[in-house]
């Protein structure tokens, strides 16, 4: 059996008789008991000795038990509180309750009112203990299901869309990070989707019942920004006519969100800087310190590393603040997800402009897949909702596509990887060289029945024991390649991200061929994916 | 009565008898400092010092369970006092208090020879 006291129990009195028969009596209960006399004495006592339960008298020589509370409160001192009051202070006491006591106690009270009052009081602080410990063991249960939805192969997380092996990795660091307080630095073209995994990192972490404060530090002008991360206080500046909460107060136990941190000042850098070591600020205009507890998460469309070499961008914050690198990759990365991102779009908009819009045909669907994407997710978007707004569905023809969108199958894009070859001028070369063993397919039937390869897929052979067999037809490259484009699809079943992966080309670049060769009547309309 | 004897009774049942005798002689320490402290502040018209000692005596006599010398001192600790008005509460606190530590003395005797 243990012979540890059930409980530490904190008496703040002044008054010397009464202090000394709170102790007796609290000892004679079986709890380990100590005496302060003022507030500041026993706000020291409360922090270092860290007691269950705290009997709290509201008048204090220095001062009072209200403030006493709320400052023990905000050093993180999270035992319960019982107010003594005389049946004259019960305003007092009620004001307590209010700020946070759990119950109060009338004097005169006796030893077994006493233990009442507190063994209750102490009893919901366990029981609010267990709860929180199960609300966090169920929290991260339903981290782990989302983890594993993930990974079963939704197609998507958090509020992000898309299947993409560079999306899945997004979706493991997200995972993998959120739970932690490490800043997070996302780096990624505009319209990747920045704002949203800052945010969907606050949903996922145990700060998401906390604020999630996003500040985009380009759109504010340099002089408000100082104000705008910490506030200021009244006459601060001229205009500043009351106090006013900066991000860095709002966010306490939630997530700072730092868009476009490279726009940000150097001067502000440094005043940044000591806010992320240290926690600390002051609001403009004061000289007194807060300390909060934020976690950081930044972004910025720029390369952070040539930022610091051209001097716009500290070294030392950058370091600080680049703890966990998460990349958002462009959409034309990923061109698997522009259809399943369109889908989504498409219902979304469609159900708030009251459209019945059911999907995109099969020439529409080759545009998007063939358009390059400059702007992102978000030019995707804006493609979407135009498309919506002004038609009127069920299905989204090629002709209600709008420009630049449009005419993705006429040039090919630029940033498109990997360019196509020229078809070569004579096929002498192309047999000296050596080429892969190129299994030559049957040309497609007249109306576009394409004829199943019947030998299995080759293993890529290496360039060296590569065999030419110089009897082989020579077609021009163009169509060899279109032959074996339409050969690749045949034998994944038309599924076009499996082909290009076999051809070890983009699937845009199949989606782009597919849709100029119907344009030329070199394959029917009717052959998609 | 100046101490509720229930109230005591239960206290002397409460604790032990040795820590009886200990806030008993405790108390009687706090309420001579504290009435004189009384008196002194309302000689010299310091109404602060008065409500402090007040409040101090009120705490004090709640913990023996002095009830009228305690209601005494928690109707003086109002502010805006006039000067007069103190004078006249310290001497009904010190009345007051004489006949509390009478009390207090019996107790003592009778603990001393239980």
């Amino acid at each position: 059996m243990s012979e540890e006291a059930p409980g530490r129990v904190l008496i703040i009195e002044d008054q010397q008789a009464q202090a000394e028969l709170a102790r007796l009596f609290i000892a004679g209960l079986g709890y380990e008991a100590r005496i302060a006399s003022s507030a500041a004495q026993a706000h020291d006592v409360a922090l270092e000795w860290r007691p269950d339960g705290i009997l709290l008298d509201i008048e204090l020589p220095d001062y009072n038990g209200l403030e006493l509370l709320s400052r023990l409160r905000a050093a993180g001192v999270d035992a319960v509180v019982v107010v003594v009051t005389a049946s004259a202070s019960m305003e007092l006491a009620k004001q307590a309750i209010r700020a946070g006591a759990e119950d109060y106690v009338v004097k005169p009270y006796n030893r077994d009112r006493l233990g009442v009052t507190l063994r209750n009081a102490l009893e919901k602080r366990t029981l609010s203990r267990t709860r929180r410990a199960l609300e966090s063991a169920l929290d991260d249960t339903k981290t782990r299901l989302e983890a594993a939805k993930a990974q079963l192969g939704s197609t998507g997380y958090a509020d992000f869309v898309g299947s993409s092996p560079k999306m899945r990795a997004v979706y493991d660091t997200l995972q993998g990070v959120a739970a932690s307080k490490a800043s997070v630095f996302i780096t990624g073209e505009s319209g990747t989707g920045k704002e949203l995994a800052a945010e969907a990192l606050h949903k996922m972490s145990p700060r998401a019942r906390r604020t999630f404060v996003p500040l985009n530090c380009g759109a504010i002008p340099r002089d408000l920004l100082e104000s705008e991360v910490f506030g200021h206080i009244k006459g601060a500046f001229t205009g500043a006519t009351t106090d006013r909460v900066g991000a860095a107060k709002l966010s306490d136990g939630g997530t700072l969100f730092l868009d476009e941190i490279g726009e940000m000042p150097l001067e502000m850098q440094v005043k940044l800087l000591r806010f992320v070591q240290t926690g600390t600020f002051s609001p403009v205009g004061s000289s007194k310190l807060e300390k909060v507890d934020v976690r950081f998460v930044c972004a910025t469309n720029r390369d952070p590393l040539l930022e610091i070499e051209a001097g716009r961008f500290r070294e030392d914050l950058y370091y600080r603040l680049y703890v966990v690198p998460l990349e958002l990759p462009p959409l034309r990365d990923r061109s698997e997800d522009v259809l399943l991102l369109a889908r989504h779009f498409l219902a979304q908009f469609g159900q708030e402009e009251r459209k019945a819009f059911t999907g995109f045909s099969p020439e529409a669907e080759l545009m998007l897949l063939a358009y390059p994407w400059p702007g992102n997710v978000r030019q995707l978007q804006n493609v979407v909702r135009n498309i919506v707004v002004l038609n009127s569905g069920p299905v989204v023809e090629a002709g209600m596509i709008p420009a630049p969108v449009n005419r993705a199958g006429a040039t090919p894009p630029a940033r498109l990887a990997p360019p196509v070859p020229a078809p070569a001028p004579e096929p002498a070369p192309v047999a000296k060289l050596a080429p892969a063993p190129v299994p030559v397919q049957e040309p497609p039937a007249p109306h576009g029945v394409i004829v199943p390869a019947p030998e299995p897929e080759p293993a890529p052979a290496p360039a060296a024991t590569l065999r030419v067999d110089p009897e082989q037809e020579i077609l021009p490259l163009a169509e060899m390649e279109r032959r074996m484009v339409l050969a690749a699809l045949m034998r994944t079943g038309n599924d076009i991200p499996r082909a290009a992966s076999l051809l070890e080309v983009n699937p845009s670049t199949i989606y782009r061929k597919m849709l100029q060769w119907r344009k030329d009547g070199l394959i029917p309309a009717e052959t998609r994916r | 009565m100046p101490v509720d004897p229930v109230f005591a009774a239960d206290l002397a049942n409460d604790l032990s008898a040795v820590d009886y005798v200990r806030l008993l002689h405790l108390f009687r320490q706090d309420v001579t400092q504290l009435s004189e402290a009384i008196s002194r502040a309302a000689a010299a018209a310091d109404e602060a010092g008065f409500r402090r000692a007040a409040h101090g005596l009120a705490g004090a006599a709640g913990a023996v369970g002095a009830q009228e010398l305690e209601a005494a001192c928690r109707t003086v600790m109002a502010p805006g006092h006039i000067n007069e008005e103190l004078a006249a509460s310290a001497e009904r606190i010190a009345a007051l208090a004489a006949a509390t530590l009478a009390d207090i003395a019996t107790a003592l005797d009778r603990a001393a020879g239980r």
